[in-house]
């Protein structure tokens, strides 16, 4: 049977603490809102239950995904074709070839400059065609994307 | 009227526009008018200038868009210069045109008139609009730009050898009209889904029209004392409800699509439509991707289906995807489909099936909201006082999933024919679309935790035109991946492994 191989890269380690923050600071929020909230609004009575539920969701939200991601998220780019693997529960792989790129992006958010890391997101004529790579290292983006617009702009035709 | 346009001076718009602005721009103004008017003549004097500044404002505005509007086909471009105070020139390479609209609402047909709109790809907002031309010049503009287009993309060669077989073989006479409208076709409007939705729209007006004392119980003393007269009232609404819904679709079917006459050329092809308002919209072979075959299950009943194109750079409302044949015989459709595509078999070759894993994932998710239903109304029976008439129902809502499962998992299917990715799924509303090649841009490949459990994944190939992706759903990763490699073998080779 034919398989598709996973793509050859990794994206950089820290991209997991990445998650496992932004993950974090959601939790985080979450419980806050509900400490503030139960006293003050007496919405409901504290079951046993419901700080474990809390607590699974908190293990599995930063503990868990992370990693599992993680071990997900792969790129690769080749002289013909740009390969990406994203997701978790539903993974998600995606092809393009280098000849139909129009735009390369490249982007950092607050907690991407804090752990020197960056984005960079490849678009082609289709709207749900466009791939992104989460979480490399702050250089291996850079070069990555100075390296696409040459080999875009080497490619004929106006790629759609 | 065969003069070249190409000669570096600017054309303004017809001056007959000069008429139809004003009463557009009026037509906007319609609100604040009256309420001009109405303002002035229960208030106090002095709302007459108000009144006449509601009415100079647009008249100028026209005025000015006349004076500062300017196009021309210059240098393998064509410009369009416009703005009083802030002035813009917008320019697009002459090949990459994609689509050219011409549009006349009845304002504009009186007159001669037509609006031009040259589609680039670009998006909607990029699109170089002309309000407006007079109709000669507004055909003269359409040639000007797409034959410069087909000639300076690809010089015309010796007609006979023709390459183009996966676009459609060009045929050698000029201009022959593949379909034209017959209006008894519109007897298929009231089984799509517009149907469905102008009654549910139709009910919805009513509730908002009927005064709230027409519902009210005591109102309706002659219906209501033995309980059954309810009944009859529900039947009779549901039916006139029913009747106008039906009247409305034929009517809007026949609106849109009136002396729809669908033209080959040698190089475009060209669809003409409409009543009141009458749209032009002409096509380059190189921007047909491909077709989509649209069957929902009222008109499949009917031996009915409905075909569109998928056009890339086709903006607008359209959303890129034209209709090329609105609720029609099958026949019909297979006819034109066969024309566009230069064959019968992308469209209505047979498909691979997705097999009984794909077949058991279409049952359960059929299934299983009814089964959960089922079970909550058994726990209601045993645990508190519901009565168990209430499974009945319930149970008999099995049948219409049993039946939908079975349809959806007949219908996922997919082949590489011809030079064209064909996938088809869907009940309801079944979809086979076709997709050229050459017009596939990339490939994704999604699958779940329990899809790899089953070894299914969800393939799309993405495009630039109609819904930007054709959809290959739950497919065995084997047969997919052989689908993905067959069309872009370029693409797939270095990532694929063969593990037989």
């Amino acid at each position: 049977m034919t398989t598709l191989r996973p793509p050859a890269h990794r994206v950089d380690p820290r991209a997991r603490l990445m998650w496992q923050l932004g993950a974090a600071t959601e939790v985080v929020v979450l419980v806050t809102a509900l400490v503030v909230t139960s006293p003050v609004l007496d919405l409901y009575d504290l079951r046993w239950w419901m700080p474990a539920l809390l607590a699974t969701y908190a293990v599995g939200r930063v503990g868990l995904v992370p990693v599992w991601r993680y071990r997900v998220h792969r790129w690769e780019v080749t002289e013909h074709a740009a390969y990406t693997q994203t997701g978790w529960w539903a993974r998600e792989r995606r092809l393009a070839p280098i000849s139909r790129i129009q735009t390369v992006d490249w982007d950092q958010g607050p907690l991407e400059r804090v752990l020197g890391l960056a984005n960079v997101t490849i678009t082609t004529a289709s709207a749900a065609g466009a791939i992104a790579i989460a979480g490399l290292d702050q250089a291996t983006a850079e070069s990555l994307v100075a390296e696409l617009t040459v080999r875009a702009d080497a490619a004929p035709g106006d790629a759609t | 009227m065969n003069e070249p346009l190409d000669d570096a001076t600017w054309h303004r718009l017809d001056r007959r526009m000069l008429v139809v602005q004003p009463v557009q721009e009026l037509r906007r103004f319609l609100p604040l008018l009256v309420g001009a008017f109405l303002a002035g003549g229960t208030a106090r004097g002095g709302g007459l200038g108000w009144e006449l500044v509601a009415v100079a404002v647009p008249v100028l505005l026209g005025v000015a868009r006349y004076l500062t509007t300017r196009y021309r086909i210059h240098d393998g471009r064509v410009e369009l210069r416009r703005g009083l105070l802030q002035r813009t020139l917008r320019t697009a390479q002459l090949d990459r045109v994609r689509t050219v609209d011409l549009t006349s609402g009845p304002v504009h047909r009186i007159l001669g008139l037509s609006t031009v709109r040259i589609g680039t790809g670009a998006g909607a907002d990029q699109d170089l609009d002309l309000d407006s031309l007079g109709r000669d010049d507004a055909q003269r503009l359409r040639v000007a730009l797409l034959d410069r287009a087909a000639l300076e993309g690809a010089p015309l060669t010796d007609p006979g050898a023709d390459p183009g077989a996966a676009d459609g073989a060009a045929p050698p006479e000029p201009d022959r009209v593949v379909l034209r409208l017959d209006p008894s076709w519109a007897r298929y409007a009231p089984l799509t889904s517009a149907g469905v939705l102008a009654a549910a729209a139709l009910l919805g007006v009513a509730t908002q029209v009927v005064p709230d004392s027409a519902w009210r119980l005591d109102r309706l003393p002659d219906l209501t004392p033995e309980g059954g007269g309810w009944v009859v009232l529900l039947g009779v609404g549901l039916v006139a409800a029913a009747v106008a819904s039906a009247v409305l679709a034929v009517a809007g079917y026949l609106v849109a699509h009136w002396d729809l006459t669908l033209t080959r050329t040698p190089r475009q092809w060209r669809l003409v439509r409409g009543l009141l308002t009458t749209r032009e919209t002409t096509v380059e072979d190189a921007r047909l991707a491909g077709v989509v075959v649209r069957e929902p299950l009222g008109l499949r009943l009917a031996g009915a289906a409905e075909l569109g194109a998928v056009v890339t750079g086709l903006g607008g409302e359209q959303k890129g995807t034209l209709t090329l044949v609105p609720p029609a015989p099958a026949a019909v459709v297979a006819g034109v489909a066969t024309e566009v595509l230069g064959s019968r078999s992308p469209a209505y070759a047979p498909l691979h099936g997705h097999g009984p894993a794909a077949t058991r994932r279409r049952w359960l998710r059929a299934l299983s909201p009814v089964l959960v239903l089922l079970v909550v109304a058994a726990a209601g029976v045993l645990l508190a006082d519901v009565p168990a008439l209430v499974l009945v129902p319930v149970a008999l809502l099995l049948l219409p999933a049993a039946a939908l499962a079975r349809d959806r998992s007949r219908s996922l299917g997919h082949a590489l024919v011809e030079g064209h990715v064909v996938a088809r799924s869907g009940s309801l509303v079944r979809r086979r679309e076709v997709l050229g090649v050459g017009h596939v841009i990339g490939w994704t490949v999604r699958d779940t935790w329990f899809q790899r459990r089953q070894g299914l994944v969800t393939l799309e190939a993405t495009t630039a035109g109609g819904r930007q992706r054709v959809t290959v759903l739950d497919v065995p990763e084997g047969a997919g991946l052989d689908l993905a490699s067959g069309s872009s073998p370029g693409l797939l080779a270095a990532f694929v492994r063969d593990g037989r």
